[in-house]
């Protein structure tokens, strides 16, 4: 077996499948490469480095979609990949209705690299493990904590695409970053708290310099003592409705949930309504729809500098770009591929990605932002200063909304009360809820521009067979109204 | 997918166990393929197919009394070259990252295991054809102007691991799952089926379910939120208890996020719940090892109500100092050391039955996105979907909206007031397959209502 090169492995994929003479084929080679570090207290857990490598190979036969990848490396086995993914468009439409058209986005020819200064891969894990230990000890320090976890995890994917209509691109997409849990436990209770944000933390598009630049260990004895101090507290008290005040990691989720997903143009296509569910937002809501407050702007926007979601092309080959989808609060886009914007008569806002070389393109998230508030001073200590009563929640422990998006329900891991314009006691388990529309209408309080910071989210679910993305919001703390304590 | 076979795979293998440099290795050979048929609007949108290979390596260094240094590399090169840079890479790591005085070492082999037969070579030959042909199949089944979503799914597999203490598993096999959601204007209805084969699937019977829910559930009426009884059929029944197995891992209960901290002995639900982990039972066919190669079998978890058993991975049993339990899943899955091949034992009555208990309260086809709201208390939150129906007088009444609960799990089960005798396994988006009977619970806390 010959070893080649993806940019060999795309020509011999790309020549094949449009030797039977589709109305579309494109392939994509992708060379990814991982490598994680998890330490917990003052051991080393776990070093792992990953790599993967394949073709995919995706074609518009009479109207209906096939798609075949292989991890096998020869020019053979790619061949036969390609003739598969025919069969299988042909298999498509056996079942079929319309048939699928694209959108008229140019083919796109060129290079992109995520800017960076030292690539995460290279780094030698010593370093990376006494960074991450460095943390965990001084976390441990604080007494009252029972354990305390850290990781960091790098990502490089090189790209080479190639479609029939003549796109050629390649790309190097870096990304890095890493977290800090501490935990206290005892009494029955189980306490955590997180740095910068959970679930492994925050991430960028970029090198190892977005690990340092979060400073784990200079945060790690505050983290430590928040996580004691949880453990000490109250139940956040119940209330039918109230106001509550999200710092924005934790708005960035709620972006994530009820903005983010309900407006990807398949989910509305009724395309995922089996699996990960449908929106309840409707084609023709577009310019009618009142989403939010006026004073809500929403934006998909793959150049956000250093965010998880930026990239130079999207796995269809579109330019990366900048699509607003709530103007003043009131719906104007949609997150599309070239096949969900043509089926409405629009033109894709490059938001197809794939989470490797097997997987098909589907409509995702890059970073899809809420814009700052006007008054650039603004910040969390404003907000809560203008607040008489209320809740500030902060950090995001879990999430539920359901099938069309509009019942949502978030566990945070910490709750300050608000009282006459003053933070307050310290409540641990917050939960609040709501319904997606009263929700965002109710945002009456937004941090400036110095208040705004992108947050990122790698493990966002969706499609089968499943596929997890890496994508990014940028949120300022907002203020709004919701029920809170449920349990 | 044409199979590698054993022989292939251990002796790729070798090379790495031959590496001059760590002290102890184990590898990891697996190859998958997945087909899947996926349907909405009644017609095929996705059809794809996937090969896939990985070599992981892991490699233990003497790091003395730091401990052992150990190091994991994976390719996805399925060759002696791949694998050579697998062990390589590994081995670079471990040189250089410090010991860690609680690793347990690589399992010892000369150990048996038992198998279950999970492999139908038809399935995975299975052509693109035939999946169509049983999509069409399936949507014929459906009532007029009914309209369905849903994927059939057939996979293969092989996987074999060795090391340098003597550990050599293989194991191969396949499955198959089919979803159908129906959908009649406001009102939907869902049903699924998963087998080792194509052949255990029954496209028209799976159709005709969703397709009777949607119909039943037409016009739907909003009902006020609150603590009802309920009866959940077996896919809301198997969310609940795969949200449920964190508390029976060894290393949540020593961490004290799990609520069966000297718990063990003691009734924590109805005595009509029996529950444990059983990959090896037909209804649930995992390979006979877990990711290490140690041996699986079937774990009690929940004997009559009472807790008795827990599960390890061989991280977690070396801080607890006991054994492990064969709970091990490949790095870096966080569900490692949980019970994954849940079986709740199913009991004796209709699902009919259930519902006859019931004066006035819900019925739930299956729930949504679920997540833990507080792990302790086991309480989780989520919503309902896809066939919920009010009961009325021991009878199905018509279509509801649907409803957000947030209930504890263990008092939900501590609740049962039977057991449906028409278990089956349902799938779980991330944490698989379980299988689980239709229950009747005495209370069951709805804290919102949805829009649909």
């Amino acid at each position: 077996m010959t070893f080649m090169d993806i940019a060999d492995l795309a020509a011999v994929a790309i020549d094949e499948v449009t030797r039977f003479g589709p109305q579309f084929a494109d392939v994509r080679a992708v060379d990814d490469e991982s490598e994680s570090v998890d330490v917990r207290d003052g051991r080393v857990e776990r070093v792992s480095r990953s790599a993967s490598r394949g073709v995919g190979i995706r074609v518009l036969v009479g109207g209906a979609w096939g798609f075949a990848a292989t991890a096998d490396h020869d020019g053979g086995a790619v061949r036969d990949a390609a003739r598969l993914a025919v069969e299988l468009a042909r298999a498509s439409g056996r079942v079929a209705h319309e048939p699928i058209r694209l959108d008229d986005s140019p083919p796109c020819r060129g290079d992109y690299v995520t800017p960076h200064e030292i690539d995460p891969l290279e780094m030698p894990v010593a370093e990376k493990a006494d960074h991450l230990l460095a943390a965990t000890a001084a976390a441990r320090g604080v007494p009252g904590v029972s354990f305390v976890e850290a990781s960091t995890d790098g990502w490089r994917r090189r790209t080479v695409y190639r479609s029939s209509d003549g796109a050629a691109i390649e790309q190097t997409v870096l990304h890095a970053g890493g977290g800090l849990v501490a935990y206290a436990v005892g009494g029955g209770e189980s306490q955590r708290r997180s740095y910068p944000t959970a679930f492994r933390g925050q991430f960028a598009s970029g090198g190892w310099e977005a690990v340092l630049a979060l400073d784990l260990p200079g945060h790690a004895a505050a983290t430590g003592r928040e996580a004691v101090a949880l453990l000490a507290a109250p139940d956040l008290p119940s209330r039918a409705e109230t106001t509550i005040v999200l710092d924005s990691s934790q708005l960035a989720m709620q972006i994530h949930e009820s903005i983010g997903h309900p407006l990807e143009l398949d989910r509305i296509l009724g395309m995922e309504q089996a699996y990960a569910g449908g929106s309840f937002v409707r084609v023709d809501d577009r310019d009618r729809l009142r989403y939010a407050s006026p004073i809500v702007s929403i934006t998909a926007d793959a150049t956000t500098p250093g965010a998880l979601g930026t990239f130079g092309f999207d796995d269809e080959g579109v330019r990366a770009g900048r699509a607003p989808l709530i103007s003043d609060g009131v719906l104007v886009g949609f997150l599309s591929n070239r096949e969900t914007a043509a089926a409405v008569g629009l033109e894709s806002n490059g938001t197809a990605r794939a989470d490797s070389w097997g997987s098909i393109p589907l409509v995702r998230m890059n970073n899809v932002s809420l814009a700052p508030g006007t008054d650039d001073a603004a910040g969390l200590a404003e907000i809560v200063a203008a607040t008489d009563d209320g809740f500030l929640l902060c950090t995001n422990r879990s999430w539920s909304i359901d099938d069309r998006r509009t019942n949502f329900q978030f566990a945070c891991e910490a709750a300050y009360e608000i009282s006459a314009g003053s933070l307050g006691r310290l409540y641990r388990n917050p939960t609040y809820a709501g319904r997606t529309l009263d929700f965002w209408r109710s945002c009456d309080a937004l941090g400036g521009r110095s208040d705004w910071r992108v947050w990122s989210v790698p493990i966002c679910g969706k499609g089968q067979p499943s596929q997890l993305a890496r994508v990014g919001h940028g949120a300022p703390t907002g203020r709004f109204r919701a029920a809170v304590g449920i349990r | 997918m044409i199979r590698y076979g054993a022989d292939r795979l251990f002796e790729l293998a070798g090379a790495a166990l031959r590496h001059p440099g760590p002290d102890e290795v184990e590898v990891t050979l697996g190859r998958e393929q997945v087909a899947l048929t996926r349907f909405a609007d009644s017609r095929i949108h996705q059809n794809v197919h996937r090969l896939d290979h990985h070599v992981r390596v892991r490699v233990v260094v003497d790091g003395g009394e730091a401990g052992a240094r150990v190091g994991s590399a994976t390719s996805g090169l399925l060759t002696p070259e791949g694998v050579r840079r697998a062990v390589d890479r590994a081995y670079q790591i471990a040189r250089t990252v410090p010991g860690n005085p609680d690793f347990a070492g690589l399992p010892a082999g000369g150990t048996t295991y038992d198998s279950v037969r999970r492999d139908d070579p038809d399935t995975a030959r299975c052509p693109p054809a035939r999946r169509a042909d049983l999509v069409a199949a399936l949507l014929r089944s459906l009532p007029a102007g009914t309209d369905g979503a849903g994927a059939l799914e057939t996979t293969g597999n092989e996987l074999a691991i060795v090391n340098s203490r003597g550990v050599r598993a293989y194991d191969a096999g396949t499955r198959a799952a089919l979803s159908i959601l129906a959908t009649a204007g406001d009102s939907t209805g869902y049903a699924e089926g998963v087998a080792v084969g194509l052949a255990g699937l029954d496209p028209v019977t799976l159709g005709s379910r969703a397709g009777e829910k949607a119909r039943l559930g037409a016009g739907l009426r909003e009902l006020a939120p609150g603590s009802y009884p309920v009866v959940l059929e077996p896919c809301a029944t198997a969310v609940l208890l795969h949200r449920l197995a964190h508390a029976f891992a060894g290393r949540a209960v020593r961490e004290g996020s799990s609520p069966l901290a000297d718990r063990l002995g003691a009734p924590i639900c109805a005595p009509a719940v029996t529950l444990s982990d059983d990959p090896l039972s037909s209804a649930l066919p995992a390979a006979p090892f877990d990711a290490e190669g140690i041996p699986r079998r079937r774990t009690i978890l929940v004997d009559r109500g009472v807790a008795v058993g827990l599960t390890y991975d061989s991280a977690a049993a070396r801080m607890g100092g006991t054994e492990s339990t064969g709970h091990a899943l490949a790095p870096p899955n966080p569900l490692s050391g949980l019970p994954t091949h849940l079986f709740m034992a199913a009991g004796s009555e209709t699902t009919e039955s259930l519902v006859g208990r019931i004066d006035r309260g819900i019925y739930v086809t299956r729930f949504h996105y679920t997540n833990v709201v507080h792990p302790v208390r086991t309480t989780v939150t989520g919503t309902t979907r896809d066939g919920t129906f009010l009961i009325e007088n021991g009878r199905i009444v018509g279509g509801i909206r649907n409803l957000r609960f947030t209930q504890s799990v263990l008092e939900a089960l501590s609740g049962v007031e039977a057991v449906g005798r028409e278990g089956q396994v349902a799938t779980e988006r991330f944490y698989g397959d379980a299988y689980a009977p239709p229950l009747c619970l005495s209370s069951f806390a709805f804290t919102s209502a949805s829009t649909h």
